[in-house]
């Protein structure tokens, strides 16, 4: 066989790999974007029976309450881009947490039962959140990587992929919220 | 729980007496041993010069069984001296030692953690073959069952001859605990070697072709992925176990443990095994009982075991699994 045939082939199937590669990790990207949808909806459908509960309580916190509500509202609508529900997802998260703060001050919402459950049942899903997060994030870097990095970046430019954007991690945010600024 | 300083001073104080009568004991073992150890030597030699013909050349094969035979007839002549003693220190040091450390706990020498559970804990993709253990402690600490012992996983493998061979797969600490979050997948975390010694790029592409494994989960801290390597069915739970405190917690581990450390998370449990390459809590022989050294062995093992309730947060019952 030629020389000449041969690296043709050699050339052919390396292009199959670089383009098979970033399919995959375009549509890796896609499906943990997946799941985080599944575990957000999964926290929004928390969110009524939280208001309910604590909105008889909360008188002073009645602004943040309904802020929730609104957010989920928003969430909630059909067609809204990836981009829009990673930015509603830091708005609910540190919303939620400044009630999760807020129900420390009253002592008969923190023995409650379902206010107990309700707080669980937010951890884990927090937790579960973060998780998704966090494996998108890598999924995205991966992608990112493969779209910047020689010689996929050639391939990339064809194929007309661009970058994804990532979580911001908030939990740094949730942290540094004053309490005091929340209810004065 | 109690500190590592307040066993020892359990250890030095309270079990003192019994030390001190366990250890006159054992310069007597050790003396029969030597005494015992030199009549065999001599004997030994003895037979083998009478059975063996000098006048012709001795195969290598005779030289090597004769070795083998003399190695492996101490060992049984040396574990039937050891016997007693063993059996006194374990009930009279190793056992107060563990219920010092927590009512709650049993111990039971001559019994192992299941080989199913071990099977069950995909650390090693090796099948055992032979299994042996002692020292199996088991009950409740602060509300999550924990149960751990000494084991050795063996593999047989056919040399040439068709003899059986032995190779170890596991030998050490095997501890399992009930884990405090749902999941439902598999998760194991093994320690890294490929990129340690490959590097970044070549190690991390050689983990991600383990074919005896799942897909290999890039963890969002450097520490420990540095030592450590991911597999796991689920990305997202892997994560989700796998949380920035418990990366953590699991580095401080590993450090303080000082030996390669496997863990994984599978059936609603955590499973970790800790290679230490020998027999852990057997009686000193050669050493006295009331040496620091050999004192600190037993107790920082123990509380490295049975500290992982607390080390690791298991009894911390934040999340709606209850």
């Amino acid at each position: 066989m030629p020389i000449s045939v041969i690296v043709l082939i050699v050339i052919a199937l390396a292009l199959v790999l670089m383009y098979n590669s970033l399919v995959s990790k375009k549509n890796q990207v896609k499906n943990i974007f997946a799941s985080v949808d599944t575990v957000l909806k999964k926290r929004y459908d928390l969110i009524p029976n939280l208001v309910a509960t604590v909105s008889k309580y909360m008188e002073h916190e009645k602004s943040l309450l309904t802020e929730v509500t609104k957010l989920r509202a928003e969430a909630n609508k059909p067609n809204i881009s990836d981009e829009q529900k990673i930015a509603l997802d830091a708005k609910v998260s540190s919303a939620l947490g400044s009630i999760m703060i807020a129900v420390e001050n009253y002592p008969d919402l923190k023995a409650n039962q379902n206010v107990m459950h309700l707080q669980h049942s937010l951890n884990e899903i927090e937790e579960q959140i973060s998780a998704a997060r966090r494996a998108y994030n890598q999924a995205v870097t991966d992608y990112n990587n493969a779209i910047e990095m020689v010689p996929t970046n050639f391939m990339a430019t064809m194929m007309n992929y661009s970058r994804k954007e990532v979580f911001k991690i908030i939990e740094s945010e949730r942290k540094n919220i004053n309490v005091k600024d929340l209810f004065h | 729980m109690k500190s590592v300083s307040e066993l020892t001073d359990f250890y030095y104080r309270t079990l003192f007496p019994t030390l001190e009568e366990l250890d006159k004991q054992r310069k007597q073992l050790r003396y029969r041993i030597i005494m015992i150890g030199i009549f065999y030597t001599f004997i030994f030699i003895l037979i083998f010069i009478s059975v063996i013909d000098f006048s012709t050349n001795i195969s290598i094969d005779t030289l090597i069984f004769m070795i083998f035979a003399y190695i492996g007839l101490g060992g049984i002549i040396y574990k039937f001296l050891i016997k007693d003693y063993t059996a006194e220190f374990k009930s009279k040091i190793i056992k107060p030692l563990i219920t010092a450390i927590d009512q709650k706990l049993f111990y039971v020498s001559n019994m192992h953690v299941p080989k199913r559970i071990f099977d069950r804990s995909n650390l090693f993709t090796s099948k055992v073959d032979r299994m042996s253990g002692n020292d199996y402690v088991h009950g409740d600490i602060q509300g999550t069952k924990i149960q751990f012992s000494d084991l050795h996983a063996e593999k047989r493998h056919k040399n040439s001859k068709n003899k059986d061979n032995w190779t170890t797969i596991f030998r050490g600490l095997f501890i399992v605990a009930e884990f405090n979050k749902n999941f439902k997948g598999k998760t194991v975390i093994l320690p890294d070697t490929a990129q340690s010694t490959f590097g970044d790029l070549v190690g991390g592409w050689l983990q991600s072709k383990n074919i005896n494994r799942d897909e290999l989960v890039k963890m969002d801290n450097t520490a420990f992925e540095k030592e450590f390597v991911v597999y796991s069915t689920d990305q997202i739970e892997a994560r989700y176990i796998l949380s920035h405190s418990l990366m953590k917690r699991l580095l401080t581990f590993q450090k303080k443990s000082d030996h390669p450390v496997y863990i994984s998370f599978i059936g609603d449990h955590i499973h970790m095994a800790i290679y230490y390459n020998k027999d852990l809590f057997e009686p000193s022989i050669f050493h006295s009982l009331l040496k620091y050294k050999i004192a600190m062995e037993y107790v920082s093992t123990l509380h490295l075991a049975i500290g992982i309730v607390e080390e690791l947060k298991l009894n911390q019952k934040l999340w709606s699994k209850q």
